[in-house]
């Protein structure tokens, strides 16, 4: 067997869900050498201290990344998009009553 | 405890004792000679994986002194850190030295495939409190083989300084690799109760047996037999002998005291 340079470390990013029907939320990141050692190291950064039910590791290179200005951050005015103008309590009250539904309690956590 | 269990006394308390007190020890002893890489491990990453698997061991020993401490009147901490070298009984595998990350790796990969069979031998066992406990064991033990075997795998096809120093590691630790199931006094008592589904030297022939594709697909030399398996957990060395000082140190430095 010939010697051989040591594997390159990269980065993984993790993601992670609290709680069943939870999102995944971002963690962080670990260094490793391969998929495998970065689930490991994953498991003992984001998971050890059962603060988990599951993790998502993805290689850092493998995220399509944007950030394009003209894409995301257009220079003209773009607040006619936003939903600012609209009240919307009331009518969502009348229907929820309309329909027999009850207010929705707030998320906890 | 089931009303099926059996009574625990004469041979059989003895049995227990030493049974316990092997898997405690053993525990303890690989669990504190892990927790040296921390802080100086080869990645970060690895720091916190290796510290973690520590913890998870030591974490272990407290809960199998436990049940050694209830059985035998005695206290957990007691049974961990008051003991004279020469008391413990951990497997002379656990007595060299942490050595380099392929010593630990080596020892490690070693250790835990052994564990996991004497593991899988108590999980059925008529004695409830150790089925339970070891039901737990076996959940955590899966990622540190999980993660051993990664590390043993990469070492063996890493290239010529990561091989031979494996293979220098397996040389030191292969003639102790077996004394994990070195005879245990009385021990025959536990497989009459119903405790231990085999004995010893069958668990050693199944840990052989599950070892030897790993080795074989690796092209490692199979751990040879133990030379003295009736002494393998006891005679500890120096290596021991230091650790012992490092890890009763603070108990030692103010006997008594409540932390």
């Amino acid at each position: 067997m010939s010697s051989t340079v040591p594997p390159e470390l990269e980065a993984w990013e993790v993601f992670r869900q609290e709680k069943e029907g939870d999102p995944m939320r971002h963690g962080g990141s670990v260094m490793a050498p391969d998929a495998e050692l970065a689930v490991h190291y994953a498991r003992e950064l984001y998971g050890r201290r059962q603060e988990s039910v599951r993790l998502w590791v993805v290689r850092r290179a493998d995220i399509l990344d944007l950030d394009d200005p003209d894409l995301l951050q257009p220079p003209l005015d773009r607040s006619f998009k936003k939903p600012g103008g609209y009240v919307m309590r009331d009518k969502l009250a009348a229907a929820r009553e309309a329909a027999g539904q009850p207010k929705p309690k707030a998320r906890s956590g | 405890m089931t009303a099926a269990a059996p009574p625990i006394a004469g041979a059989l308390a003895l049995a227990l004792d030493g049974l316990l007190r092997s898997m405690a020890d053993d525990e303890f002893v690989i669990g504190f000679s892990d927790s040296e890489w921390t802080g100086i491990a080869p990645l970060l990453e690895e720091d916190v994986a290796m510290s973690s698997l520590a913890q998870d061991e030591l974490g272990h020993a407290q809960a199998l002194y436990a049940l050694l401490a209830d059985l035998t009147g005695t206290d957990a901490d007691a049974l961990a850190y008051d003991r004279e070298p020469d008391a413990y009984r951990h497997c002379r595998l656990l007595d060299h030295g942490r050595g380099d990350w392929a010593m630990t790796i080596a020892r490690r990969f070693l250790y835990d495939s052994a564990d996991a069979v004497r593991l899988e031998a108590l999980a059925e066992g008529s004695w409830a409190p150790l089925a339970d406990l070891v039901a737990k064991l076996q959940r955590e033990e899966r990622y540190h083989r999980m993660h051993a075997t990664a590390w043993f795998e990469r070492l063996a096809r890493g290239g010529d300084d990561a091989r031979s120093r494996l293979i220098t590691a397996l040389d030191a630790l292969g003639p102790d690799a077996a004394t994990v199931f070195a005879p245990l006094p009385e021990d025959a008592a536990l497989v009459d109760a119903g405790i231990l589904a085999a004995p010893m030297a069958d668990l050693e022939t199944q840990w052989r047996a599950a070892i030897a594709p790993v080795f074989g697909a690796l092209e490692l030399p199979m751990p040879p037999a133990a030379l003295a398996p009736e002494r393998g957990r006891l005679d500890h060395g120096e290596a021991f002998r230091w650790l012992d000082t490092e890890f009763t140190m603070v108990r030692r430095s103010d006997p008594g005291a409540t932390w």
